[in-house]
């Protein structure tokens, strides 16, 4: 085992460097590792637990401290605690691989979680749990993107797990009024929208009225929501209603299996 | 096979009176299939050699594995005593506390049990328990004392010592069963008393008392006790082979000594000796510090045995002992090394314990047709039950009573007659007098089926057959295919059954009334219109049960335990075989356990989802005490009755059911949230209000990131909210709701949905026709609601509800508070007939009850649904026509005239054909879509978010399921099962004594959060004697803010500025939170200097 001598090196093994560009000036803070995020997110409160040391360099790895004329021209202040906490809440920082992947991990459940929320298991009209999820994104080898909102990417996979379980989005239960009239015609631009019909009723009761209305009761796929409401607003401009009876379609209440 | 030919077997089969139905009970350890073994290998099925080692009825691999038996096996035996034959339908069950469902069951199928009790461990729990379970199903037990070669070599007693302690153990033994036998006389007593109060309320209450003291006394039970000298105890040592009753000592030394062998019989367990001087047997041997004759006569005898083969290995001795008992003994065997096989040479030849045991069961245990009328009257009283209960139908069951008695042999006619007649007499004496002719016609028809049951064996038909099968226990044996096969453990109770013979397959729903509904004389064979709880289906197998073996048989007659094979399809757990259709369902089992331990099971690859399920439906059919089922979250959730129960199930689904890789995980706990009024005291019983904030600044912090701009927060809780293309703002007000309320609106989910379902009707002018009685319960809870509703900041409330949720029906409510909107009231259904003049209906009403139901559904504390909390709505503003900026400005007070005129003319009243309608409607549509999607999209979000902050602005509180719990426990073991409960955060609610026995019944209620292994470390803490009993009940606000902090002088001192001790409400909070990928509050790293410095470079 070689003797330990001093070299001239000084590695800065433990920290992590917050840098901001203000008023044509680098600053640097030297903070613990893993902190920064949980103090941006407000679980770390103290700011000790953060900061290394309440000052303000230049360049943290070569020990240069900010000039105090500086810091007042960029800063607004001389207090030096002021200024961290300013670099801390908006200066860009090298993730330290515990906190990305906390985060990714976070974003996955999330996703994952969505995705159990949205979809059902066809067979069944049952949700499929989160874990079971997870597992299934990663048979896939699905990876979070860490700039990408959840929803979308949960929108994504869903579309990508199609092709390894059985998986569908959960369907929309809707139910329209059309006046009669566009009725007939509306019904042909409906149709590849719907998945089921599971009431049509053309009764038309009121005929000495101008308006016969017929009613649709429908399962939809959630996505294609939109065109429908477009597609019934503007047809019928504005006169057939359009209401939404459940948001997911699923079984409801305990089963035991026999 | 072994000597005994399947012929023989099924020759003996028809011979009702020899034969023996009986069952081994025991606690875990104590040596039941060590017994069997050797039982087994008098029949020469395995070699003598190998019996107590071989355990030949532990079929299954892990039970091989752990020792332990998991599934009852049956095996049929044959036994020659004093040249009758018999023939023993043996079932060996299990004795560890997760599979007393097995034991259920094969007490069900047996007339009589051996109960096993190990000679030093004595009276364990599980032998109390089968004891019960023998009790309640009415069979006769015999008792075995098992593993006296342990109080020789391990516990080195001498033979006096020994036979105190045996007398010891014996005495535990009837003290258990004296108990079962007082709390049941007691009970009747109850009952009686009971009833004598209700029927003639003019006998004294000096009566009374003179029977209830009469009780205990009059009721003889002396023949309920275990006593060697009656013959019904075998002391043995199964793992040495031997066994013996006193008989076989008392008639060895009447012709040595000269005694009679019947004194002594009498004289040989108890406090005698032998007076060698006068020859005579005198009495108190304790007393004069003599050796009892048990001592002298037998125990000296083994004791010196014991001490020549295995303890001084004096092989003269040996021989001569060999000699004197006049015993042949190989002389490898006198060469082995090891003196257990020496000593088991011997002992089972000397006093063969199969001998002794199967002698005393065929001559105490009765035969099949003995069935005690009791017993009969219990099976059938499913039926019996009904006829109490359901007066009104007396009639068509009064045609049923004779089918009734069919299924049953004919020696057990002649009881039942009687039993049909007394009962019927009784209904009679309280019912009507018209019955009795009829009771006669039930006795009289059932004569004849007696003959033509018994005439069956020689006639070649079945006339009536009924078996009840159990537990569909799966035989390895018939694995050919890939498939499983099931086979059924039955017993025919009466008639022949035959292969291919077409029979009814009663559940245990079914009701015979509706059979008989059907044209008289119809038969299986006939199609039928389909019965709920019956299926028709032909006997494909039959089999002999032998263990590991099966063996085909064409024919079963009655009192035999059989298998019979392809019943998968119609059977689940258990069913009622009968070739009647009038036949009702046998009582249900009773189960000592019932499934308490709840774990999800899920595949390891997702997409091997419909394997699982398969396999779960199989091994629900296959074990009577699964449970499975599938929640409402998707979990698939396995029920079990303990932990190695849990893990038998597992490995069957593994390995044969599913056969794919699983993995099993703690069941989602759901919760609640809800919110509750301000509360006065602070965490430390202080009075808020008049004490200094000392920690506000964190919470102040926190507050003003929680609302984002463009909320207002007033200081009453009113949060208003504009949608993001400044066209309609709302707001809206959390509250409390009373807990009756809450629960009213939980109860009644039903009328709810109904109402809305009538109001959608309404909404389209079409008219829903709701009942009578519906609309009464719909008035009650109307009135109740009101009831409950009271106050002044309720008034009114009632008739302004304006939705339910979440899904419309939850246990929340919208409030319609707003000034100047008037819209149709959830109870339109009520007045329907008033027909008042008609509110309008805003359009996007719809929107808001969206908005609401997206709201409730899941909360801000951790997206679980809402509960108990009223979101009332005091403003909501619509400016359609004009998107303007200062929108903003529109506080809660405002109240413009301006967006009522356009209400006027915005309202989707489709009959109206006004001019300005299809110019606003236009504007509306012209509006409806800008940069921020459709505005109903838009209001249905602001809607929710409303919600969601007026929430916040109020104490928040999550809301735990709990479990109520029910304990069964002795006296000694109460305070170590108070710990478990306390740690558990459990609450006992009530504890009493139950009469007659030493057992405490413990209510308690218990977070389901808190009760994953729960029930396993009961167990293991109280070693068995308490059995918790969980039941979902209610849902109960945690005490605990989530949020809270130190905030006063107090609580600071009190908790510190973290408020280091564990907050329950938030660690539930942050749990769901985690599983669910919501953000977390909590730091990766909570002391920044307390990490790792190495760098990956040095």
């Amino acid at each position: 085992m070689s003797i330990f001598t001093p070299t001239n090196q000084i590695r800065l093994t433990n920290v992590a460097v917050v840098r901001m560009k203000k008023a044509g000036k680098r600053f640097e803070i030297a903070c613990y590792k893993n902190k920064v995020m949980s103090w941006r997110s407000g679980a770390e409160k103290d700011l000790d637990e953060v900061l290394q040391t309440h000052t303000v360099f230049v360049n943290v790895s070569k020990g240069q401290v900010a000039k105090r004329d500086d810091l007042s021209s960029a800063f607004g202040t001389e207090d030096l605690t002021e200024a961290c906490t300013q670099i801390l809440a908006k200066g860009e920082l090298q993730v330290s691989d515990r906190e990305r992947q906390s985060q990714l991990e976070h974003m996955f459940r999330d996703i994952a979680t969505i995705v159990a929320e949205k979809c059902v298991n066809p067979e069944t009209k049952r949700p499929y749990t989160v874990i079971l999820i997870e597992r299934a994104m990663k048979d896939i080898h699905f990876s979070v993107k860490a700039n990408k909102s959840t929803k979308q990417q949960a929108l994504e996979v869903i579309k990508q797990l199609q092709q390894s379980i059985q998986i569908q989005r959960a369907h929309m239960r809707l139910r329209f009024v059309l006046p009669a009239r566009d009725g007939k015609r509306l019904k042909e631009k409906l149709r590849p929208l719907i998945k089921t019909v599971e009431n049509e009723d053309f009764t038309e009761q009121l005929e000495m009225l101008m308006v016969f209305p017929v009613l649709q009761v429908c399962l939809i796929d959630p996505g294609c929501f939109r065109d429908i409401d477009e597609l019934i607003r503007c047809e019928t401009k504005g006169k057939g209603t359009l209401e939404v009876l459940s948001l997911k379609d699923v079984e409801e209440g305990d089963e035991k299996l026999e | 096979m072994g000597h005994t030919s399947l012929e023989k077997i099924i020759a003996l089969q028809k011979k009702t009176s020899c034969i023996r139905n009986l069952c081994i009970l025991a606690h875990v350890d104590h040596g039941k299939t060590t017994l069997a073994d050797s039982l087994v290998a008098s029949n020469g099925i395995i070699s003598s050699r190998l019996a107590g080692k071989l355990r030949y009825l532990d079929s299954r691999e892990d039970e091989q594995i752990r020792g332990i038996t998991m599934k009852s096996s049956a095996i049929s035996l044959h036994y020659t005593t004093g040249g009758n034959e018999y023939l023993i339908n043996l079932i060996d069950s299990p004795g560890h506390v997760d599979f007393s469902s097995e034991v259920s069951t094969a007490v069900r199928l047996c007339d009589g049990a051996i109960i096993v009790v190990d000679a030093v461990e004595g009276v364990c729990p599980q032998t109390q328990v089968v004891l019960r379970q023998a009790w309640l199903e009415n069979i006769r037990p015999v008792l075995v004392i098992n593993k006296i070669d342990r109080l020789i070599v391990e516990l080195k007693l001498t033979s006096q010592e020994a036979f105190t302690h045996l007398q010891k153990i014996l005495e535990q033994v009837n003290a258990v069963t004296g108990s079962l036998f007082t709390s049941k006389v007691l009970e009747e007593r109850a009952e009686k008393d009971a009833e004598a109060q209700s029927s003639c309320t003019e006998n004294s209450s000096a009566d009374q008392v003179y029977d209830w003291s009469a009780g205990l006394e009059e009721t003889d039970d002396s023949d309920l006790y275990f006593s060697p000298d009656r013959g019904n105890v075998v002391f043995a040592s199964a793992i040495d082979g031997w066994g013996f009753r006193i008989h076989q000592f008392a008639e060895m030394y009447s012709q040595k000594m000269g005694i009679r062998s019947s004194v002594l019989l009498k004289t040989l367990w108890g406090d005698f000796y032998l007076n060698a001087k006068a020859q005579k047997i005198m009495k108190g041997a304790q007393s004069k510090g003599k050796k009892p004759l048990f001592v002298q006569l037998v125990l000296d005898n083994i004791w010196s045995m014991y001490d020549a083969v295995v303890t001084r290995r004096d092989k003269e001795k040996v021989e001569k002992m060999v000699t004197s008992l006049g015993l042949k003994v190989m002389s490898r065997d006198l060469r082995h090394s090891d003196p257990k096989v020496l000593l088991s040479a011997i002992c089972s030849q000397w006093l063969p314990v199969s001998q002794a045991v199967l002698s005393m069961v065929c001559e105490k245990l009765p035969c099949p047709a003995e069935i005690s009328a009791e017993r009969v009257e219990k099976l059938m009283s499913v039926g019996a039950r009904r006829f109490d209960s359901l007066p009104e139908k007396t009639q068509e069951l009064k045609k049923e009573s004779p089918a009734v008695q069919l299924p049953l042999t004919q020696e057990e006619i002649s009881q039942r007659r009687e039993l049909a007649r007394q009962r019927h007499a009784e209904r009679q004496a309280a019912n009507q007098s018209a019955e009795s002719p009829r009771s006669a016609d039930a006795g009289g028809t059932s004569t004849p089926a007696g003959p033509a049951g018994s005439a069956v064996t020689g006639k070649n038909l079945t006339y009536a057959l009924c078996a009840q099968t159990e537990a569909l226990s799966v035989k390895a044996a018939v694995e050919e295919e890939s498939k499983e096969h099931f086979v059924a453990f039955a017993r025919v109770y009466s008639g022949i059954i035959r292969k291919g013979q077409k029979v009814f397959v009663l559940g245990p729903k079914y009701n015979p009334s509706l059979a008989l509904r059907l044209p008289e004389g119809c038969s299986v064979a006939d199609v039928l219109p389909s019965i709920p709880h019956m299926a028709c289906c032909t006997v494909d197998r039959l089999y002999l049960l032998m263990g590991r073996e099966l063996e085909d048989l064409d024919e079963v007659p009655s009192g035999n335990v059989l298998g019979i094979g392809g019943m998968e399809e119609f059977i689940l757990k258990s069913a009622t075989i009968s070739t009647s259709p009038a036949c009702p369902p046998f009582t249900p089992l009773s189960f000592e356990a019932t499934p308490i331990v709840r774990v999800a099971v899920e595949p390891k690859h997702p997409s091997e989802m419909p394997k699982l399920v398969r396999g779960m439906r199989l091994l629900n059919q296959a074990d009577p005490c699964a449970e499975v089922l599938i929640q409402e979250t998707g979990e698939h959730v396995l029920v079990t009755a303990g932990e190695v129960h849990l893990q038998r199930c597992l490995d069957d689904l593994r390995e044969r059911f599913a056969k794919i890789e699983i993995s099993v995980s703690e069941p989602i706990i759901p919760f609640r949230e809800t919110v509750i009024r301000p509360p006065k005291m602070d965490m430390v019983n202080e009075d808020l209000g008049k004490q200094q904030k000392v920690a506000v600044i964190h919470q102040v912090k926190e507050e003003q990131m929680k609302i984002p701009e463009g909320v207002q927060v007033d200081s009453t809780g009113l949060v208003t909210l504009t949608t993001s293309n400044k066209m309609a703002t709302v707001g809206v007000r959390a509250i409390p709701l009373p807990e009756e309320v809450t629960r009213l609106l939980e109860d009644n989910v039903e009328l709810i949905r109904t109402m809305e379902q009538f109001s959608l009707f309404a909404w389209e002018d079409k008219t829903l026709d709701i009942n009578q009685k519906i609309l009464e319960n719909i008035q009650d809870f109307k009135v109740k609601l009101e009831s409950n509703l009271q106050g002044h900041k309720w008034r009114g409330a009632v008739e302004h509800i304006w939705a339910f949720g979440p899904r419309r029906f939850g246990p929340n409510i919208l409030l319609n508070n707003i000034e100047g909107y008037r819209r149709p009231s959830v109870w339109q259904c009520l007045e329907r007939e008033k027909e008042t003049e008609r509110a309008e209906i805003r359009d996007f009403d719809n929107s808001i009850v969206s908005g609401f139901q997206l709201a409730t559904l899941s909360g801000p504390m951790c997206e679980e649904p809402l509960m108990g909390v009223c979101f009332s709505v005091e403003t909501w503003d619509m400016k359609i026509s004009v998107p303007q900026a200062q929108q903003d400005s529109v506080d809660e007070d405002s109240q413009p005239s301006e967006p009522n005129n356009d209400d006027q003319s915005e309202r989707s009243d489709m009959h109206e054909t006004s001019s300005n309608r299809s110019r606003s409607r236009a504007e509306a549509a012209g509006g409806s879509v800008d940069c921020y999607g459709p505005f109903s999209g838009q209001l249905i979000a602001a809607m929710k978010d409303t919600c969601r902050y007026a929430f916040q602005a109020k104490p928040q509180r999550l809301m735990a399921a709990m479990y109520t719990c029910e304990i069964m426990a002795t006296a000694e073991v109460l305070g170590r099962m108070y710990a478990v409960l306390s740690k558990r955060e459990g609450r006992v609610l009530q504890e009493e004594m139950k009469e007659g026995t030493d057992m405490f019944i413990i209510k308690a209620v218990l977070p389901v959060a808190e009760s994953f292994g729960f029930a396993d470390e009961i167990r293991k803490r109280t070693s068995g004697l308490a059995s918790p009993q969980l039941v979902f009940s209610h849902w109960e606000v945690i005490g605990s803010d989530p949020f809270w902090v130190p905030t006063t002088e107090e609580e600071y001192l009190h908790f510190g500025e973290k408020a280091d001790s564990a907050n329950q409400a938030l660690k539930y909070r942050n749990a769901v939170r985690r599983r669910k990928g919501l953000y977390v509050e909590e730091k990766l790293v909570e002391h920044a200097e307390k990490q790792r410095t190495l760098s990956k470079n040095k």
